[in-house]
């Protein structure tokens, strides 16, 4: 009987260790923090605000979860290194200027859906993201930096914004 | 043990559970006194460990316990059904033995559910307090079930020799217990899919509707993974026992007897393991309907290489299965006929084992991956789950071949068509390995949605035809066939049962691992979306931190199923010893 004891604790404690080890020193370390509380005050430069809005697409805005760097193939989502070009050239087509098509993108994306991608973006201005009017416009400010023409600013932008979170059905 | 009275030992369960409750009830309302008041937000800290450390281990180990009492029951009642129906005592026996072992073990998941009941309002209050208001009633019912559970299941055991002659009418307690057992299920699946995946609320976490907070998105695909893995966790379970035994048997029929309910314990473990990658991908596909951000940031996102490790240790258990198998064949008469087919299985599961080894990428973070925006610099074409999913079905068909070789080892066939039907089987195994590597090849041509929808499902679905197609041409090919000899149960080296029991431990840290990264799916939130944990434990901790409280928890869950082991054979010594007065 102590000997199973004995033989049981060994296996149960031995490959516990054994996992463990292969945890601690072969997986990578990093903590996942809750996103902190960003805040952009009225007069932001601009690059500042670009600085802001790159922050919070690889960090609060998890926008990169979804979307890739550069272009490849079988993505889910559009490139971010070419983004700011693309959507002002979506908005042509469309008739809309370049900042109406970016924050309707980002507060009620379903409205339109780029050209072979699926309908999965969610609006970002919503639980659980809920990023913030300055959040949003330090975003927008980084994407259109990608290629396009940086026209969103802090304050300045707010309304443009609100409208489309307006038609969007939300406050 | 079981010669007690039926009613009064229903009326003892009931006390007890009764007892343990209450004394949880107690612990609370006077904790709550002697505590100092929650802080704003709604929290109390537990000392040193911290109440997110606390409510962890306690929590995964009454999952653990409840896995094991609501699993084993499934396969108990079945087997008890066919050992009825057969007229095989031994059958009759081993479902005895698994009911002795849950009935007993009821005890020490009550204990943890109360330790978990007063952890939980104590450390979490606005949270649960949150709970309550949308799901409470589930709650109350919860309660009323456990009573009704616990009065079927002292019903079902200590009726098993008074109700020989009623079989029928006890096979039907076993369902019974079965029915209850599932809306316990069904119940905390509710909680936990209202956390991860939740509706029927407004955004601030107003009621709208009750029955959309309970029928979420996770609710359904999460019950049905936990059913299935309770049945494999539970068999598990019953396989280390079975081992246990073993090692410590002084007798060589004892020996017999347990080298046999370890063997049938683990095929049923493993047998079962095989629909969870199945039901598995339904919760991922619900997952990724309700929030594909949450299916993402799960899949491929901060937890992306706990998928590796995951890979590491369902390989590792599939190592321990074909190794168990392949040492069974010793104990088979004619088993050595095979032995030439083990080193080609070998490195069959090795190759898979590697592929599925092979990291997605060498990036330490999700932006770190999206910046260099490649695979694995090296090894990409592997890393990727076109490879891997190729390589875990293979893997797994080479896992049914040893099981199906130790099956026939000791028979020969005797129909006219024998040598045909082995021809058969060669060409099914070829055939179906060689459709699941084109496939695997293809996926690496389509878009991503066409891989998970499409041609994954397909190569699972070759793997079930193939498995089922042989199983049933070695059922027809052996029926009256020669025996060669029976097999020499017992016959087994004591490693064989060192196999088994690495089966389970593996098992148990894989599903502590899980649990870790569903509950963490959820990030810095309490219910998703809906109320933020603002806690000092709302962070994902580094993996090395996570697995070792997996390790931890994993020592004190099998400390706790050892006490168990001793005190069954305590009681059995017991019981000897009042029959030979």
């Amino acid at each position: 009987m102590k000997s199973g004891v004995l033989k049981l604790s060994i296996i149960v404690i031995g490959l516990s260790l054994f996992f463990t080890y292969i945890g601690v020193y072969f997986l990578p370390q990093s903590e996942s923090h809750p996103p902190k509380v960003i805040k952009i005050e009225e007069g932001i430069t601009q690059d500042e605000l670009l600085k802001l809005g790159e922050e919070i697409v690889f960090g609060k805005g998890e926008c990169m979860v979804c979307h890739v760097m550069k272009t490849e193939p079988g993505m889910r989502s559009p490139a971010i290194s070419t983004i700011g070009g693309d959507m002002e050239k979506e908005a042509k087509q469309r008739g809309i200027t370049p900042e109406e098509h970016l924050f309707e993108s980002l507060v009620n994306p379903s409205a339109y859906v780029g050209k072979g991608f699926d309908d999965m973006m969610p609006p970002l201005h919503e639980s659980p993201t809920s990023l913030t009017e300055g959040e949003l416009v330090a975003v927008a400010a980084f994407l259109q930096s990608k290629g396009g023409k940086v026209t969103a600013a802090y304050p300045e932008s707010g309304p443009a914004l609100k409208a489309q979170i307006q038609k969007a059905g939300g406050k | 043990m079981a010669e007690k009275s039926v009613g009064s030992s229903i009326l003892k369960g009931l006390i007890k559970l009764s007892l343990i409750l209450g004394l949880g009830f107690l612990a609370l309302h006077f904790l709550k006194g002697a505590l100092p008041a929650p802080t704003e937000d709604g929290y109390r800290a537990f000392p040193v460990l911290g109440s997110r450390v606390w409510v962890w281990i306690i929590a995964q180990l009454h999952l653990n316990f409840a896995a094991f009492v609501l699993g084993v029951p499934i396969f108990a009642v079945s087997m008890e059904f066919v050992g009825w129906k057969k007229s095989d005592e031994r059958l009759d026996r081993i479902a005895y033995d698994f009911t002795k072992l849950f009935t007993l073990a009821y005890t020490v998941t009550a204990i943890m559910g109360s330790v978990l009941l007063v952890s939980l309002p104590l450390f979490y209050p606005k949270f649960i307090d949150h709970m309550m208001k949308i799901l409470g009633p589930t709650w109350w019912a919860y309660i009323a079930i456990m009573y009704g559970e616990v009065i079927v299941c002292y019903y079902y055991y200590y009726s098993w020799k008074k109700m020989k002659d009623k079989k029928g009418a006890h096979v039907f307690l076993g369902l019974l217990l079965n029915v209850f057992g599932t809306v316990l299920l069904l119940a905390t699946s509710a909680w936990v899919g209202y956390m991860t995946t939740p509706g029927g609320v407004s955004p601030d976490g107003n009621l709208i509707n009750r029955w959309q907070a309970i029928k979420t998105y996770m609710w359904i695909p999460l019950s049905l993974h936990r059913l299935v893995a309770n049945v494999v966790f539970g068999a598990g379970i019953a396989a280390a026992y079975a081992a246990f035994r073993f090692i410590t048997a002084e007798k060589d029929e004892e020996r017999a007897y347990y080298d046999w309910m370890g063997y049938t314990s683990a095929m049923i473990s493993i047998g079962f393991s095989l629909i969870l990658p199945g039901v598995g991908y339904l919760l991922g596909v619900e997952i990724y309907s309700f929030n594909e951000q949450m299916g993402i940031q799960l899949m491929g996102g901060f937890f992306a290489w706990l998928w590796v490790m995951q890979a590491i240790l369902i390989g590792a258990i599939l190592f321990f299965v074909n190794y168990y198998l392949w040492i069974s064949l010793n104990k088979m008469p004619g088993g050595e006929r095979y032995f030439k087919y083990v080193k080609y299985l070998f490195i069959v599961v090795l190759l898979g084992y590697v592929v599925w080894l092979t990291p997605h990428s060498v990036a330490l973070s999700l932006g770190e991956a999206r910046k260099m925006g490649a695979y694995h610099p090296a090894l990409g074409n592997l890393g990727v789950m076109a490879a891997k999913n190729t390589a875990v079905v293979i893997s797994y068909l080479a896992t049914f071949l040893s099981y199906s070789i130790f099956r026939i080892s000791n028979k020969e066939p005797q129909v006219s068509w024998a040598k045909a039907g082995h021809k058969t089987r060669a060409a099914i195994i070829i055939m179906s390995t060689v459709a699941v590597l084109a496939l695997g090849v293809y996926s690496y041509m389509v878009p991503a949605a066409v891989r998970v929808k499409v041609l994954s499902p397909i190569q699972f679905g070759i793997f079930f035809i193939s498995l089922i197609v042989l199983y049933v041409l070695d059922s027809r090919m052996y029926k009256g066939a020669k025996i060669i000899g029976e097999p020499k149960w017992g016959k087994m080296p004591e490693r064989s049962q060192y196999a088994l029991i690495a089966i389970t431990v593996t098992f148990t840290w894989l599903m502590g691992m899980m649990g870790y990264m569903r509950a963490g799916g959820r990030q810095h939130w309490h219910v998703y979306g809906i109320m933020k944990d603002t806690s000092p434990g709302a962070y994902l901790p580094t993996h090395g931190a996570a697995l070792v409280i997996v390790s931890i928890i994993t020592i004190i869950f099998f400390l706790l199923i050892g006490l168990l082991f001793w005190s069954i054979m305590r009681l059995e010594k017991a019981s000897e010893a009042k029959g030979k007065r």
